[in-house]
């Protein structure tokens, strides 16, 4: 009798089995498409690379993060944060805990965004003859201002003691297929670290084209080794290079200098003539991470940096580019620069291409392209002032801090190539150095973490 | 012919011998309660064996019984009741046993008496949770069951609950208990399209279910397979009776309030920190540099205070006028309404049931309200003698205004950061303070929430059906063959709108749109064959065996628009600028073969297995199927001869059991790797990668072990049980913290061991019987949660929540708070670095950044209990039901601004704060105000506290107004009470309320943070219950 159930249940349950299909379990994704299958042409490339430039458009990096937290490092002296974001009121404090979120957050958007370039280029036989050099010196272009961005926040300064020891960030040159030991990369040194940015932007310029839109161009390439020469101390090369965009006659300075930064009616602005590259928000894509902080809650902003009176001091009376600085609708003064919710952020721009070669001509006494006293007139000129005969370096580097006032993280990257105490803090302070993102490593063995951290 | 003649004469001597003996008796069975007809009760002859009848649809029976025998009437769910035959017509009227009432449990696909049951389950009774007056069934259960761990978010309406059966068992995957109603497993996923999960268990109405099984061992779970690591939750909604048609109605009124209100500061106590916080500002800006004298700084800051103090009162010069208590803002009148109205009944072939529920809460939040509307249809015939078949429908209709989660300027309870300097109405504009036009951008300190009450809404509407046909089939004798296919849709709109007033929150200057659609098609196929049998009285058999398959499809799509023409005009159809726009879908499907078989011999000696093979959508091919046995033995020594006349013990059984659950409860694709086309730039289509691949992804396995006794003594006065278990879960499915190097941060793997340890203990005693009743029953538990390897990973984002091997998961990891330095006022934390021997360096530090972190205390409670005492009399009724939890801490993750002595900004503090450090020699451990400096406000255990506590979870009260009144205006019965739920609250905790965790951000890891998160209602109703 048992049996008989056993084997009544047995072809019974077997006839259930037969009902059940497997093609029911093979149930694939409807908003993502297999890694496998995600570069196979020609054009999976490009829209790689787009999403290359959507990654660097991050507000954690080159969206404004990577601009707006050196600089609050170092500005106490001429800001009053609000901010109530604990981990950039540490940046402004210049007491970083190796948890900040933002110290994180930068890390990982960069190497989202690196790699996306290293897909790119792993897969450039894919792509269509005409615009091979093009893809490959984009994303080479994203790669390398990204590493020179790393280098800048996580290593010491490049005159701090040896960049050929110092430590930077890991290299990935590159796309991620697997997770194994091998993807624990070690910190490479600042000087490989800026070798490679370098290497990177000087393919870029010789594969971009002349003109590509609000895309990566050869000057753009050419603008961004500008000011990591400048950066390293190597003036010669800084000043070619900026003479180099300067004598290519495609950009022009906006006239008056509040015009540069297009913001009336929030209406989004590709590039200006002045722009060399700027990476593109509009109310689709991407986020200004300086309008969220330097903007007024009338601009869609935070509010959370207030402008000092001290430094519109620090302009002549008629220098017109005070008139950025401006009270809002509660009478409190801001950075105007940003105002634009929908405004790109400009990452290198055609005056700091003058700046950088005065400051370079003057430094070795060369007047290559032009004095350093015609380019700081260009300058002034542009800004409503009158001309100079003459100049001095420190002359030169008033122009600089002035015209590109919370632009480009300069007041730290500037203070740390000058060596510049930073409020009570020397410029080779570890504290003015990020640490490596505490997540980074726990995940990572191969790390070692920055001192004081 | 001889034969027949025989046989004849044998028939009559033996009529004539019953005829000579028996006599027929007829009657009719009443239910004690209502003097309703009971059919169905079985009658017997004591110490007859085979005489026997059932009562019919009028409750009337007829047996021919031998004289001077005892009738025995037997109905589930009703104490046995046993009448002498003395006379032609012996009537009998029934009372319910509530201990009778569990003695058949459901179990997966099918059902067991409790006393063969030898795995865990754990029963809770409808009349236990009947007209709770909360919003879901995890509120009416809390306390109830030993090991159920029920917690809350917050006090908003409608919005997550975790449920913990024994523990947390997984780090990255679902931790919450699979949910089936009626055979059909229920789509728990939440669709809110906030950061805020909402409780799809809230569209359903509780006063629909016969009982709440909680199956919690591995034995009795295992059935569920790879669905079952972390329990499952049986529900069974009720049916109807063959009978009279019985029509009933409840209703109920009340409203509530915040459990607790917290303490801010008022005006004098505002203004005197924030000016000292200038000060303590002055003389860091001046040591940093950033002053060329101490007293410019201290000019400049005291200027600048001045100058917000002078615009957070609204202009007027006497700063400190206005003394508002922003707190009390937060909060409305919270009325509610419940009603419940339904009929059932039916005939020996056809039963049926239909409900219906409206209710309408309000929440104590301003802003917040949750309306349900619920209809019920359970259907059942007997077309054949052989075959049943039958529907049950559910259709429910919600509509939860909501309000923003924890983490928005918008959400009521973030008004307590609003001055108390700050009129509520700003005298400039005689408006609400904030109110365009005039300086809205930067008045108040913040976004005034009070604002979006009216000038925004967010409303969820949810229409749900949920349905299940089914037939069975009695094959052959003790052979039944069951299908079952069961529907679970949901179809969710959110629809908000914010208005022009609302700007500085939403940053769109002319109103802003949203409406988001997501449904979900949800559908079980079970087939499966029970076969159920004794063999020669000691052997009784019960084998289940069959398939299921699920699928579920989710379909979202969602627009947003700004630029409206006026905030007349809400729909997106009139926003001249269509913001964003999207649409996605998703789906999973699961094939399993299952079996059981319960073998019993004498009724003593239990033996049960069962095992499930699942596959499912979400694995690799690799690994896509898993194999879940399971196996637990019992013995009931009470049947045993030693024991079974021991007027002592009734009842005595020991049982154990060991099997395998899964647990499968993580994104529909993580095997998979992936890019995805969201990466766009400048109008330019884009794609980026986002997931790494790894085939080999499979189940997360728990291995239970569990073993137990149930006591009942004195004829089960007092019964109980105690349970001990061990759940060791193994191949996590884990968030794998990869290097950032690889462009991704994490990656789903099989990495990692945890287990959960804990012992149940639940007594329940008649204290007193007969016409004072006072029954109590207790429950209680402890559980121990360890990490034990994720190969020495530490995981984690929030404050302190982190995972670390050695502890439970969530624990607070972070910098020990030592106080405040007397010399200087600094925030100081202990170093905890270690020594040569290992042991801490107490030393103190100022620089937080040089304190180690340490484990700092365990966000889930040790302990849990609940204790539920009843007492009727003449009438009256009451329970008392208090619940507590102990052994936890909570991290305030808004004391960085609202406990941070003015030292984050202009945020109200509160009051605790007014004892900073003010000179060199005080000693206090709240740091010295430094206006913008964060003194002390980095995570650390400065903002932990206890959140241990007892609360008076319900409270019913009832009167039954007698029969013999109600039979004058022919009704059944009449019952007049009064519920209450969170009456009182017994905590040590600072903040709010101890049962929280702040929604934005709830996970598996982060645990027991308190973010501006809504204290739990305190609810007081009054209602009727009327019967026909």
């Amino acid at each position: 009798m048992k049996k008989f159930k056993s084997i009544y249940l047995t072809a019974f349950g077997t006839a259930l089995l037969l009902t059940a299909c497997n093609k029911q379990l093979d149930l694939k994704p409807f908003q993502s498409v297999g890694q496998d299958v995600a570069i196979l042409t020609s054009t999976d490339v490009q829209i790689t690379l787009v999403g290359a430039y959507n990654r660097l458009a991050l507000s954690g990096t080159y969206g404004g993060g990577n601009f707006l937290q050196p600089d609050l490092m170092a500005t106490q002296t001429i800001i009053d944060w609000q901010g109530t974001f604990q981990d950039l009121s540490q940046m402004v404090a210049q007491t970083i805990t190796n948890d900040n979120g933002f110290v994180e957050g930068m890390w990982l958007s960069s190497y989202q965004a690196i790699n996306q370039a290293n897909n790119v280029i792993a897969n450039l036989d894919k792509v269509d003859a005409a615009s091979k050099a093009s893809y490959e010196g984009q994303a080479k272009f994203i790669r390398g201002i990204l590493y020179f961005n790393l280098a800048e926040m996580y290593g010491k300064s490049y005159n701090d003691g040896s960049p050929a020891t110092n430590l930077a960030v890991p290299i990935v040159l590159t796309p991620t297929t697997v997770v194994d030991e091998s993807s624990k990369v070690p910190r490479a040194t600042v000087e490989a670290v800026y070798q490679q940015a370098i290497t990177d932007l000087t393919d870029a310029q010789n594969l971009l084209p002349a003109g590509n839109t609000f895309y990566a161009t050869k000057n753009a390439a050419t603008a961004m080794l500008a000011r990591i020469y400048l950066q390293k101390g190597d003036y010669a090369n800084a000043r070619d290079a900026a003479n180099t965009v300067i004598a290519s006659n495609r950009y022009s300075l906006v006239t008056p200098y509040t015009a540069e930064f297009p913001y009336p009616a929030q209406i989004h602005v590709d590039n200006t003539t002045e722009d060399i590259f700027a990476v593109q928000v509009t109310a689709q894509q991407g986020t200004n991470g300086l309008n969220t902080y330097y903007a007024s809650p009338d601009d869609s902003g935070r509010g959370d940096i207030i402008v000092r009176d001290n430094f519109l001091a620090e302009f002549e009376p008629d220098d017109q580019r005070a008139a950025i600085y401006t009270e809002d609708s509660d009478g409190i003064l801001r950075v105007g620069k940003f105002s634009n919710v929908y405004g790109n952020v400009r990452v290198v721009r055609l005056a700091e291409m003058y700046l950088i070669r005065a400051e370079a001509n003057q430094r070795l006494g060369t007047a290559i392209g032009a004095t350093p006293a015609a380019d700081i007139t260009t300058i002034r000129n542009r800004a409503g002032l009158g001309n100079v005969a003459a100049v001095t370096l420190a002359d030169i580097l008033k122009e600089r801090r002035l015209e590109l006032a919370f632009e480009g993280g300069f007041f730290l990257h500037d203070a740390k190539r000058l060596q510049q105490s930073v409020g009570a803090l020397p410029y080779n302070s570890p504290k003015l150095v990020f640490p490596v993102p505490l997540r980074e490593i726990n995940a990572n063995s191969a790390l070692v973490q920055n001192e004081g951290y | 012919m001889k034969k027949i003649l025989l046989s004849f004469l044998l028939l009559f001597v033996t009529a004539s011998l019953a005829f000579s003996q028996n006599s027929v008796i007829t009657g009719k069975v009443t239910d004690q309660k209502d003097g309703s007809a009971l059919p169905g009760v079985t009658v017997t002859v004591k110490g007859t064996p085979g005489i026997g009848t059932q009562t019919d649809v009028n409750g009337k029976y007829s047996l021919s019984v031998p004289a001077g025998k005892v009738l025995v009437f037997k109905f589930i769910g009703y104490k046995a009741v046993e009448l002498a035959a003395n006379s032609s017509v012996v009537d009998a009227t029934l009372e319910t046993d509530s201990k009778q009432l569990t003695e058949v449990v459901v179990v997966g696909y099918g059902t067991q008496k409790r006393q063969n049951i030898t795995g865990s389950v754990a029963s809770i009774a409808a009349k236990e949770i009947e007209n709770t007056p909360v919003t879901t069934l995890e509120q009416a259960i809390q306390g109830k069951a030993a090991g159920v761990v029920i917690q809350s978010n917050n006090g908003k309406l409608g919005q997550g609950i975790k449920i913990s059966v024994r523990g947390t068992s997984s780090i990255s995957a679902g931790t919450q208990p699979l949910i089936v109603l009626d055979g059909i497993i229920l789509n728990q996923g939440d669709i809110s399209s906030t950061n805020a999960a909402t409780n799809p268990l809230a569209d359903i109405n509780f006063n629909d279910f016969e009982s709440v099984e909680i199956l919690k061992d591995a034995s009795a779970s295992a059935i569920y397979g790879a669905r079952a690591s972390n329990g499952v939750i049986l529900l069974t909604s009720k049916k109807g009776k063959a009978g009279k048609a019985k029509l009933n109605f409840s209703s109920q009124f009340g409203s509530s309030k915040p459990s607790r209100h917290r303490q801010f500061l008022n005006s004098e106590q505002y203004l005197q920190i924030e000016r000292r916080a200038g000060v303590g500002a002055s003389l860091q800006d001046f040591n940093n540099g950033f002053y060329d004298t101490y007293q410019d700084a201290l000019d400049d800051n005291a200027a600048f205070v001045e100058s917000r103090l002078l615009r957070y009162s609204a202009g007027v010069a006497d700063v400190g006028a206005a003394n508002v208590d922003w707190e009390k803002q937060a909060f409305q009148d919270a009325p509610q309404a419940i009603y419940d109205l339904n009929l059932s009944g039916g005939n020996d072939k056809t039963t049926y049931l239909i409900s219906g529920q409206y209710s309408d809460q309000k929440g104590i939040l301003v802003g917040n309200r949750f309306k349900k509307y619920s209809g019920r249809v359970n259907l059942s015939t007997k077309p054949f003698s052989r075959v049943e078949v039958g529907m049950n429908l559910n259709f429910t209709n919600t509509v939860n205004n909501r309000i923003s989660d924890d983490n928005q300027f918008s959400t009521p309870m973030q008004i307590v950061a609003l001055s108390p300097i700050t009129p509520i109405i700003d005298p400039r504009t005689g408006l609400l303070s904030g109110s365009l036009p005039g300086s809205a951008s930067n008045y108040p300190v913040y976004y005034n929430p009070l604002l979006s009450v009216a000038n925004s809404y967010y409303n969820t509407t949810v229409f749900r059906t949920i349905g299940n046909v089914y037939g069975s089939w009695e094959i052959v004798k003790h052979l039944t063959l069951r299908s079952e296919f069961g529907l679970d849709q949901t179809n969710q709109n959110e629809d908000s709108y914010y208005g022009r007033l609302t700007f500085r929150n939403t940053g769109t200057p002319n109103g802003a749109g949203q409406n988001t659609n997501n449904g979900i098609i949800h559908y079980t196929v079970n087939n499966y064959i029970n076969y159920k049998n004794v063999f020669n009285t000691d052997h009784s058999l019960d084998v289940t065996a069959g398939t299921s398959y699920e699928y579920n499809h989710f379909v979202g799509n969602d627009i947003q628009g700004q630029q409206f023409p006026s905030d007349a005009y809400k729909q997106i159809a009139s926003a001249a600028v269509k913001s964003g726009g999207s649409s996605s879908q998703s789906e999973y499907a699961f094939v399993s073969y299952f079996s059981r078989a319960n073998y019993a011999y004498k009724g003593k000696y239990l033996l049960s297995a069962s095992a499930r093979t699942d596959a499912s959508s979400r694995f690799g091919k690799n690994s896509r199927y898993g194999f879940f046995p399971a196996a637990s033995v019992g013995w009931i020594l009470s049947e045993e001869s030693f024991l079974k006349n021991s007027t002592f013990i009734s009842n005595l059984k020991l049982k154990a059991g060991y099997g395998l659950t899964g647990n499968a409860e993580v994104g529909n694709y993580p095997a998979l790797g992936l890019f995805s086309g969201d990466a766009g730039y400048n109008g330019s289509a884009g794609q980026r990668f986002i997931q790494i691949a790894n085939p080999n992804l499979k189940w997360e396995t728990t291995g239970q072990f569990d073993v137990g006794v149930n006591f009942g003594f004195f004829n089960n006065r007092i019964s109980g049980g105690f349970e001990y278990y061990r759940k060791n879960t193994r191949d996590l499915l884990l968030d794998v913290n990869i290097p950032g190097t690889l462009g991704l941060s994490i990656q789903t793997q099989n990495l990692g061991k945890l287990y959960n340890q804990g012992y149940e203990l639940e007594l329940s005693g008649d204290i007193f019987v007969g016409k004072f009743k006072w029954t109590s029953s207790f429950n209680g538990a402890f559980n121990k949660n360890v990490v034990t390897d994720i190969k020495k990973q530490v995981l984690g984002s929030n404050d302190l929540n982190r995972v670390i091997e050695g502890q439970p998961i969530g624990v607070f990891y972070g910098k020990e708070y030592a106080g405040v330095d007397p010399a200087n006022g600094d925030a100081i934390y202990y170093l905890n670095t270690k020594d040569a021997n290992g042991n801490f360096i107490r030393t103190t530090t100022n620089d937080y950044n040089a304190a180690q972190n340490v484990i700092l205390g365990n966000p889930t409670p040790k302990y849990t209990a609940g204790w539920t005492n009843t007492f009727a009399y003449a009438g009256f009724d009451l329970s008392v039901t208090m619940q507590g939890s102990w052994g936890n801490k909570i991290y305030n993750g808004g004391g960085q601004y609202m406990s941070a002595s003015a030292s984050n900004g202009f945020d109200n503090q509160t009051v605790d704060q007014m004892a900073y450090w003010d000179k060199p020699g005080d000693i206090t451990d709240v740091p010295e105000p430094r206006l913008f400096y964060g003194n002390g406000v980095n995570a650390s255990s400065r903002y932990l506290s206890s959140g241990s506590y007892i609360r008076m979870k319900t409270v019913g009260l009832g009167y039954s107004i007698p029969k013999s009144l109600l039979a004058k205006i022919k009704l059944a019965n009449a019952r007049v009470f009064m519920n209450a739920y969170n009456l009182f609250l017994i905590t040590k905790y600072k903040g709010w309320d101890p049962e929280v965790n702040a929604d934005y951000q709830a996970s598996n890891i982060n645990l027991g943070v308190d973010f501006y998160s809504a204290p739990q209602p305190r609810t007081i109703t009054f209602g009727v219950n009327i019967g026909l």
